[in-house]
């Protein structure tokens, strides 16, 4: 206890931790948490599944089984379908758990008001949650992308390094692992909507289940709307209709225009869903 | 009614406080405050559950906004200078929070991660140095969903600790700990106090507060219904002088020869009572006269009986 800085000094001393600490922090919260490991973990089987399904039921289908059929003696696709299947609700509810401890999780746990205490601002807060939540949404993505590509090449992969597509046309490898890549960051980016949606929910409530159900609410009613043949008008304002663009990466040529499409609307979502977040932090008690 | 003993004007303040409330629908949490804490003082804030000491301390943190008046931290007004002002503050508010599955070492590195004054080479050092001085030593590596009462709140002291403060503010910082953790915690205070750093404790525990403290605060139903350096409200509430002797006929004669008034007083030991009367003064005369003095002390009512008067007649 020495060397007490004077009121004057306060002034000059630093305000705030180095962002890259504050990050880096954030990360190691994130990631050491059991639940975000179970939900990788859970999601690491979704591709493995999938391929242990297609080979069984290979053995005895014929042609004309969808798009999980696709799947079956041309692995590289499975990690293209395992992402699109997982986006309907499974990488949703992973990131909606991820923002709802970010906020409302931490205001539960009385670790909120230390953060600021320290203090962390609150719009620097904001950036450290939303990017905590972000790299739950691509380890999520990655998790299912990479699994997929090692279940496809060990378990399916008759074509081996080559990806068959829809239009029948044959990749090499380079440009199927291009077009996998797309799809990540592609649903990396719907998952940034939807997490920066939840960050806002989370920042408005005090508990995290309300996060969560919102989400999962949220998804449902979308569905509903979406399957609503009156309602089509409402399509190009919901953020779900655009979910199925990724399969569009196994066609060739490829069409670009419905991942364009979704990439907008999860812009707009996004932005929505950072304001309000941040609206509410900066005035939100602790 | 406001029971008030005057701060030294001219003295440096560590928190100013004028005309504070805080209304939270039809409640009103604190009502028109006028609080001064000075610089290097140990300030302990009594009062009632519910009578608004936790508001005012988040008040004073900026972690809430106040619906009028003004609060000032280290000469900076709050919530607006919380960044300048927060570094140099230390704060364990409304129990410790800390997440269940990281282990108390764990969890007081995230904090000191998020510490602008902590340089990054200097948080392992600084984690161990927090941990050994709460008595944690042995328990750092554990979960913290398997501490204690008493553990959670030594790590919620430990994260307040973590680097020399100005300001330290501990709300109920003995909640939960056995008589071990009192004494550690009576021991920390006075270390903060010793190295120049302002403390406020607030505690509903008297004898606590009289122990550690320099100065006092009284709320009730959110109003400051007393505030001042502890030995002069406690002298402005004295009785008189207490003097034990076994002499005590030979001692009142003395000094009611000199034009004191005297009494007997032998309710615990045997003894005479000055009313008014300069401590130095009446012992000197007392001596003179071949008196033999045991003891001379302020009769001054405990803490307890100040505030029970304090709160009573208040309501």
């Amino acid at each position: 206890m020495s060397a007490l800085p004077d009121t004057g000094s306060l002034r000059d001393a630093p305000r705030t931790a180095p962002l890259r600490r504050l990050l880096g922090a954030e990360v190691r919260w994130v990631l050491r948490r059991p639940r975000t490991l179970v939900i990788l973990g859970l999601l690491a089987l979704i591709p493995v599944l999938i391929a242990v399904g297609v080979t069984v039921a290979g053995r005895r289908a014929g042609p004309g089984r969808g798009l999980i059929g696709a799947v079956a003696g041309n692995g590289l696709v499975l990690p293209i379908v395992a992402v699109t299947v997982s986006l309907a609700l499974l990488l949703p509810l992973a990131v909606a758990m991820a923002a709802a401890d970010a906020i409302a999780g931490e205001t539960a746990c009385g670790t909120l008001r230390g953060l600021l205490l320290a203090p962390v601002s609150r719009l620097r807060l904001v950036g450290m949650k939303a990017f905590g939540v972000l790299v739950v949404a691509a380890a999520a993505v990655l998790v299912l992308a990479v699994v997929g590509m090692l279940a496809g090449l060990l378990v399916v992969g008759e074509t081996g390094w080559q990806l068959v597509t829809l239009s029948g046309t044959t990749l090499g490898i380079g440009q199927a692992l291009a077009r996998i890549a797309l799809v990540v960051v592609w649903a990396v980016g719907q998952l940034a909507a939807v997490g920066a949606v939840a960050l806002a929910v989370s920042a408005w409530t005090e508990h995290p289940l309300v996060v969560l159900a919102a989400v999962l609410g949220g998804l449902i009613v979308f569905g509903v709307l979406g399957a609503i043949p009156t309602l089509e008008w409402l399509q190009p304002y919901l953020l779900t209709s655009g979910w199925s663009a990724a399969v569009d990466a196994l066609r060739d040529p490829m069409p670009l225009t419905g991942m364009w499409d979704a990439t907008w609307r999860a812009l707009c979502y996004l932005a929505v869903g950072l304001s309000a977040t941040i609206a509410r932090m900066l005035r939100r008690d602790a | 009614m406001t029971f008030a003993v005057a701060a030294d004007p001219g003295t440096a303040v560590a928190a100013r406080v004028r005309g504070l409330c805080k209304v939270f629908g039809a409640t009103v949490a604190v009502e028109d405050v006028d609080l001064d804490i000075p610089d290097g003082a140990v300030l302990g804030m009594l009062g009632p559950n519910g009578s608004g000491k936790t508001t005012l301390i988040r008040l004073l943190l900026g972690l809430t906004r106040p619906s009028a008046g003004t609060a000032e931290l280290l000469n900076h007004p709050m919530p607006t200078g919380a960044a300048v002002v927060l570094p140099h503050v230390g704060a364990l508010v409304e129990g410790p929070g800390f997440h269940p599955f990281l282990s108390g070492r764990e969890n007081l590195r995230r904090v000191a991660a998020t510490e602008p004054l902590l340089p990054t080479r200097a948080i392992p050092a600084a984690v161990d140095a927090a941990l050994e001085r709460v008595g944690l030593g042995n328990a750092a590596d554990r979960r913290f969903r398997g501490y204690s009462l008493g553990m959670k709140q030594r790590l919620g002291l430990a994260g307040a600790l973590l680097l020399p403060r100005r300001l330290v503010i501990l709300d109920e910082p003995t909640n939960g700990l056995d008589p071990a953790g009192t004494r550690d915690v009576r021991r920390i205070i006075a270390e903060l106090h010793a190295g120049g750093a302002t403390v406020v404790v607030s505690s509903h525990l008297l004898t606590e507060v009289e122990a550690t403290c320099t100065h006092v605060a009284v709320l009730q139903s959110g109003s400051l219904i007393a505030e001042g350096e502890l030995r002069r409200l406690l002298d402005a509430d004295a009785t008189g002088l207490v003097v034990t002797t076994p002499d005590t006929d030979l001692a009142v004669a003395t000094l009611r020869a000199a034009g004191l008034d005297a009494y007997r007083d032998d309710a615990d030991e045997p003894g005479v009572v000055v009313p008014a009367g300069d401590a130095p003064g009446v012992i000197a005369l007392l001596v003179r006269a071949g008196v033999a003095v045991h003891e001379a002390r302020r009769g001054r009512p405990r803490l307890e009986e100040l505030f029970a008067r304090l709160t009573e007649t208040a309501t």
